[in-house]
């Protein structure tokens, strides 16, 4: 369970989280809201990139704030980025590696564990296949395939589905949906797409302007007037 | 791996196994006993080249120092060659691992820089260690800790099995083969991976777990060692060091010949190495001015900037695979 205890952060008079409290429990959890509502944010302070003003965040009585960001990962915690980041000049099976080199507990079968991800993700015919001839997905995937490699505890995705077609789309929910079964790993998915977020999440966050406005079964946050009305705007009567 | 990468990957490595195969047993017995000098000389530059293009080719970053740390390396193998009766292996290992530690505290303040500013931190450091060679001179045997005295009494020694010029000069290459493969086993490894990580994207890096600052000052100090290594070569081939042959300017000129050559590929260092001392020594021979080979250098250096990032090594690569490719 991910414990948010009156987590804020400000850059200067930009209060980007506003004293966020809320625990997290289902295998994975979305986390919505309009453009600039500080859901990347929230990512960056629990991956370590972020420092918060005040709050701390609690993981099976870990602090996780106390935690250097590559020690988070160590520890299991793995994200993803918006813009995809693979290395282009290491193959396939390289840019995975990086995480079995790190994070991957003592005991562990690396090789068994790469070919199991590498099928996971559909990637198991472009282990040596060098970063920069993949395309737009197959890069998502081998990050994500990076992300899962070495058994994490927690993964943060931060909108996977960009830029993706919706065939592509499709793969990504499947992929998403399992983490869970397969890794036994926490989500925590970002994304703009209701859709994924709705097939494949079972409670939502909304943030908006730095708080959280609702937090539950999906269906019913996105019933939520308050929600809709943070996407849509308010109607103004003249 | 498919079948056509694998055939590439083994012709690559018995181009490479050839060439240094040429180099050994071919070069020494050709040439005449200047040239195997100035081959000896280029040689070893050319290891400490290859750990200018570690750094630039893996982590994107500038170092300035390289030849300043050359002589460092130098500076401690004629300091131990004077003060311990040890094999020359044995000094030439403790020197470059202490030159190797001496980059790493350098890189030290360095590690939260890049680009201009990394580039000019690292030329300050080769700028104090040109005031601090021409304060102290190298060991010649002499008495006290610096070892200095007006005339040598002393000798620098040469490794058992390659006390004469031509011996030295397979022994050197034999060195430098073995440093470029220790570099290349950190490209294929652990570490080759954590740098390609960290010079796509620091945080990524460490949202893998990848301890950046760790790595970061784990490439300069084998780009150190290399230099350490080379510097110890350069003493034995001497045998005597000026203080003089190591400006903060040489440092300036290897980057830019090893930008040349071409990095990220043992060739490009190979051809850093070839331009830096043996163009100019071409030039004296045929009684033109040496320091033509500058004007010719930064011709060279704007051609690989504007068209062949790669360098010299990245465009015979690609010519010898349009062959190749014509030949099926």
């Amino acid at each position: 369970m991910i414990r948010i205890s009156d987590l804020s952060v400000h850059f200067g008079g930009v209060v980007a989280l506003d004293n966020i409290t809320v625990d997290i429990k289902d295998d994975i959890v979305g986390v919505i809201g309009p453009n600039g509502a500080g859901k990347t944010t929230l990512v960056n302070v629990l991956s370590g990139f972020v420092l918060p003003d005040s709050g701390t965040v609690d993981v099976e009585g870990v602090d996780l704030l106390s935690l250097a960001p590559h020690k988070r990962a160590r520890w299991g915690l793995a994200r993803s980025f918006q813009k995809v980041q693979t290395a282009d000049n290491l193959t396939v099976a390289d840019n995975i590696w990086v995480s079995l080199d790190t994070s991957a507990s003592p005991g562990m079968k690396k090789h068994a564990a790469l070919n199991r991800v590498l099928d996971y993700v559909g990637l198991a015919d472009m282990a040596d296949v060098p970063a920069h001839k993949l395309n737009p997905c197959q890069r998502r995937m081998t990050e994500l395939a990076r992300c899962l490699v070495a058994s994490p505890r927690i993964v943060l995705l931060d909108e996977p589905g960009g830029g993706l077609s919706e065939m592509e789309v499709d793969k990504l929910r499947q992929v998403i949906g399992n983490i869970k079964t397969i890794f036994g790993a926490q989500v925590l998915l970002i994304d703009h797409d209701v859709e994924l977020i709705k097939s494949v999440c079972s409670k939502t966050m909304v943030l908006d302007f730095g708080e959280l406005i609702a937090f539950g079964p999906t269906e019913t946050v996105l019933q939520d007037e308050n929600v809709k009305a943070a996407y849509l705007g308010t109607e103004i009567k003249v | 791996m498919d079948v056509i990468s694998h055939f590439r990957q083994e012709s690559r490595t018995y181009a490479a196994l050839g060439f240094v195969a040429i180099c050994v047993i071919v070069l020494p017995v050709v040439i005449d006993s200047i040239w195997v000098k100035v081959l000896t000389s280029a040689v070893i530059f050319t290891l400490a080249a290859y750990g200018i293009s570690l750094l630039y080719s893996q982590l994107g970053l500038v170092n300035l120092s390289q030849v300043a740390l050359i002589g460092v390396g130098g500076w401690i193998m004629l300091r131990l060659n004077y003060a311990v009766q040890l094999p020359f292996e044995l000094n030439l290992l403790v020197s470059a691992v202490i030159t190797a530690f001496i980059g790493m505290i350098l890189a030290l303040p360095a590690m939260r820089m890049k680009g201009l500013y990394l580039a000019l931190i690292t030329l300050m450091v080769a700028g104090g260690f040109q005031i601090i060679f021409s304060a102290i001179q190298f060991p010649n045997g002499g008495a006290g800790f610096l070892g200095v005295a007006l005339q040598s009494p002393g000798e620098m020694r040469r490794p058992l099995i390659a006390e004469s010029d031509t011996a030295y000069l397979r022994y050197s290459i034999i060195v430098v083969v073995l440093g470029v493969m220790l570099a290349a086993a950190h490209n294929r490894g652990r570490p080759g991976r954590a740098w390609a990580m960290i010079r796509k994207s620091e945080a990524n890096a460490m949202a893998a777990g990848v301890n950046v600052t760790l790595y970061k000052l784990w490439c300069f100090t084998l780009s150190g060692f290399l230099a350490g290594v080379s510097g110890g070569l350069l003493a034995g081939a001497l045998k005597i060091l000026d203080a003089k042959s190591f400006p903060a300017g040489e440092s300036i000129l290897l980057f830019a010949l090893s930008i040349v050559g071409g990095v990220g590929h043992w060739m490009g260092a190979v051809i850093a190495g070839f331009l830096y001392r043996v163009v100019p020594a071409i030039f004296n021979n045929i009684g033109i001015d040496a320091d033509l080979s500058l004007v010719i250098f930064g011709a060279a250096l704007l051609h690989a900037i504007m068209t062949a990032p790669n360098g010299i090594a990245g465009q015979l690569s690609s010519l010898f695979q349009s062959l190749g490719r014509q030949n099926k």
